[in-house]
């Protein structure tokens, strides 16, 4: 075995060792970082509206003496902890909206072993773990060689395509060697690539001289009806893996009048990029055609759209979080993301997601995050920053 | 409404972020060598009190060192309650254990009672159990004039309830009782009480030496009596009262208010009475008294209410010819 993987592997196990002991002083130490949760949580945090909720992150960053706590152009709140060293830098992220909207009730539960609510897994307690990261350093007295940079992103979800991960990652100024996004579903996910997207919104309208004597005429629900019929007969091949969903449907509000018009939410994941283009084109042509034989308006606005993207599951990064889930009694679950971590690889870093704990009802307005496994996940989080920082995560 | 009122209104009336700074509102805490106690009286509260302790014990003991004591005070409980409070780290209590010889009554009063037995602090902090929106600015934001300013003795919370708003001008936001029965009360009684903008809200703070001073009823009175003792022996001028902005908690039905006002009322009388005031009846007031916020200003606004009575129709001559034109 090489000298130098028999320092990795003994640094590595040196790191491990102290998995245990994080595990219980994170325990310990858990109501700072479940007040935040709480408290973020609490504030409506809709993607394009998440201004109140940057501020409180701010309050906190400020609070904790991070370095240099900045809001910049896209909304992002940033905040550096100084490294030792400085050279270089790990990137931590997570997402600070939410995918309900001002007028949902924005209460959290706090019970013995859970917390309740909306949002709450995803992603105030991803949010609330990232900013106690330096408080839990200190905690266990770990002072890091490189800075860490800590960044609650804005315009995640949806529509906004990564617009503020993205951003943030353009006019950073700071070297990064590697970064890690986090969730609060599920504990034991583990990301390394970003699958191939393509989102977008179907609108249909019946025009206002619409001829209702023809034959098929019909309203807006009768025709959006037809037009998912067509759509689910693109085929969609098992290799490369591809997935179709439709995610929204908006249309009507009465129980006798016919609509007329609507829209419809979809999206499509893939591991062929080509293949995601292809299926591009058919939806293309199929709103086209539906649109000249029924006589309505028919109109596909593609919303989002990434490439493909991934480090290998054999990179240092990936093997090592591994090591660390493993160690932590956590069996690791590979899911490609579609989310933050595109836009790290993208961007040029190495980069994982995890999740933080057990997760019900996830996107429901009751969502459950359980807290006894969250001291793991954090803890996770916590030894992957230290290796990263020891350097054994690079190829 | 009277110079003094006024003044008082300005001077005494606080909005919470006034007090944002905790790091000095610590210090000045320590540099007067005061002592701050909280107590949650609970009865079947498991579904808020978790995140009321996790949040202020977090906020105001761990992060900012406010709070030197922190106890959930307990009627005897049926549901989680006590557990979900010791999982965060709060002293509990049963009302019962506490001062056993003077027996054990059961009601919210009992427990706010026995805490200023139970507890140690100078300032006794006291917060309902059932607030949903829980955030540490209700407890700082009423510990902080006893802290700034040594005359005061007593401040009490005050809200908004959130769908009142109007292009910039909301309404008092009393709840129904307040609004129907305390208002008007206190508008013919006790006229300079009505600048207490929330009179029943149930958060509130006080230093030790007043409140081992006045009488606790068990039940829905409390609020009320410590308003109407305190104002008996030491006036208006050592009240405060702080905006905590809003306030979420479960609504109440109709026939528990009806029971709340009733014990409310016989809380009310008996001050009259035992004040001479039922003997002696003063001229009733004709002002009613209400208030509005505007750019963060508190007014009164005095309206007066003048309840004019017709005599019986058989007096009026008129109407007797009309009856019996003979």
């Amino acid at each position: 075995m090489p000298i130098e993987q028999i320092e990795t592997e003994s640094l590595l196990s040196a790191i491990l060792q102290g998995l245990p002991n994080t595990i219980e002083k994170i325990r310990d130490m858990r109501d700072s970082f479940l007040t935040d949760a709480v408290l973020l949580g609490e504030i409506p945090s809709p993607t394009y509206g998440e201004e109140e909720r940057i501020r409180a992150v701010m309050d906190r960053f400020r609070e904790n003496g991070l370095k240099n706590p900045m809001v910049d152009e896209f909304g992002n709140a940033s905040a550096h902890l100084a490294g030792t060293e400085g050279q270089s830098s790990i990137v931590v992220m997570a997402h600070a909206d939410s995918v309900f909207s001002p007028e949902v009730r924005h209460e959290i539960q706090v019970g013995s072993d859970t917390m309740t609510g909306p949002g709450i897994a995803d992603n105030a307690l991803g949010l609330a773990a990232m900013i106690s990261i330096p408080r839990i350093l200190s905690e266990l007295n770990i002072k890091l060689r490189d800075n860490l940079i800590l960044v609650a992103n804005v315009k995640s979800l949806g529509r906004a395509n990564l617009e503020g991960a993205n951003g943030f990652l353009e006019t950073m100024s700071l070297p990064a060697k590697a970064g890690i996004c986090i969730e609060g579903s599920t504990l034991g996910r583990l990301s390394y690539s970003g699958l191939g997207t393509l989102r977008g919104e179907i609108t249909l309208q019946v025009p206002a001289d619409y001829d209702w004597k023809r034959f098929g005429a019909a309203g807006a629900i009768s025709h959006l009806t037809g037009l998912i019929n067509h759509i689910r007969e693109i085929p969609i091949p098992k290799e490369p893996k591809t997935q179709l969903v439709f995610g929204g449907l908006k249309c009507g509000s009465s129980y006798n009048t016919s609509p007329r018009q609507g829209s419809l939410r979809f999206e499509i994941t893939s591991e062929g990029d080509e293949l995601i283009g292809q299926v591009e084109n058919q939806l293309n042509e199929i709103c086209e055609q539906f649109s000249a034989e029924t006589g309505t308006h028919v109109q596909m606005e593609v919303v989002a759209k990434r490439m493909n993207c991934g480090i290998p599951f054999t990179h240092p990064l990936v093997k090592t979080t591994r090591s660390i889930m493993q160690q932590a009694g956590t069996t690791p679950k590979v899911d490609p993301s579609t989310g933050d971590l595109n836009a790290l690889i993208l961007g040029g870093l190495p980069a994982v997601t995890l999740g933080l704990t057990t997760v019900e009802n996830l996107r429901e307005t009751n969502e459950t995050v359980h807290l006894d496994p969250l001291y793991g996940g954090m803890a996770q989080v916590i030894t992957l920053i230290q290796a990263i920082d020891q350097g054994i995560c690079e190829l | 409404m009277s110079t003094k009122e006024q003044s008082w209104l300005e001077r005494n009336t606080f909005h919470h972020s006034v007090f944002w700074d905790l790091i000095k509102l610590v210090e000045e805490k320590e540099r007067k060598g005061l002592k701050i106690s909280l107590c949650i009286p609970t009865l079947n509260e498991e579904k808020t009190i978790g995140k009321e302790v996790l949040i202020l014990r977090s906020e105001l003991m761990e992060r900012y060192p406010l709070v030197d004591e922190f106890a959930v005070i307990d009627s005897g409980s049926e549901d989680k309650t006590l557990e979900v409070a010791k999982n965060y780290g709060a002293d509990v209590y049963l009302a019962s254990d506490i001062l056993p010889e003077v027996g054990n009554k059961r009601g919210k009063g009992e427990n706010l009672w026995k805490a200023i037995h139970q507890l140690k602090g100078d300032i006794i902090c006291y917060v309902d159990a059932d607030i949903s929106n829980i955030h540490p600015r209700f407890v700082y934001g009423l510990v902080a004039p006893l802290i700034h300013r040594d005359e005061v003795t007593y401040v009490k919370a005050f809200y908004d309830r959130p769908l009142n708003y109007s292009s910039g001008i909301r309404p008092s936001g009393g709840g129904r009782v307040t609004e129907i029965l305390i208002r008007p009360l206190f508008s013919l009684f006790y006229p300079e009480l009505s600048n207490v903008i929330q009179p029943l809200s149930g958060e509130y703070a006080a230093r030790r030496e007043v409140l081992e001073q006045i009488p606790f009823p068990i039940g829905y009175g409390v609020e009320t009596s410590h308003l109407l003792d305190l104002y008996e022996k030491f006036g208006l001028e050592t009240f405060a009262q702080t905006d905590l902005d809003r306030r979420v908690h479960r609504n109440q039905t109709t026939n528990a208010l009806g029971k709340m006002s009733f014990g409310i009322l016989q809380t009310f009388f008996n001050r009259l009475h035992a004040q001479g005031k039922l003997d002696r009846m003063p001229d009733l007031d004709t002002f009613y008294r209400r208030f509005e916020v505007e750019d963060g200003n508190y007014r009164q606004l005095i309206q007066e209410v003048v309840e004019e009575e017709r005599p019986p129709m058989i007096d009026i001559e008129g109407y007797r010819n009309r009856q019996n034109p003979s």
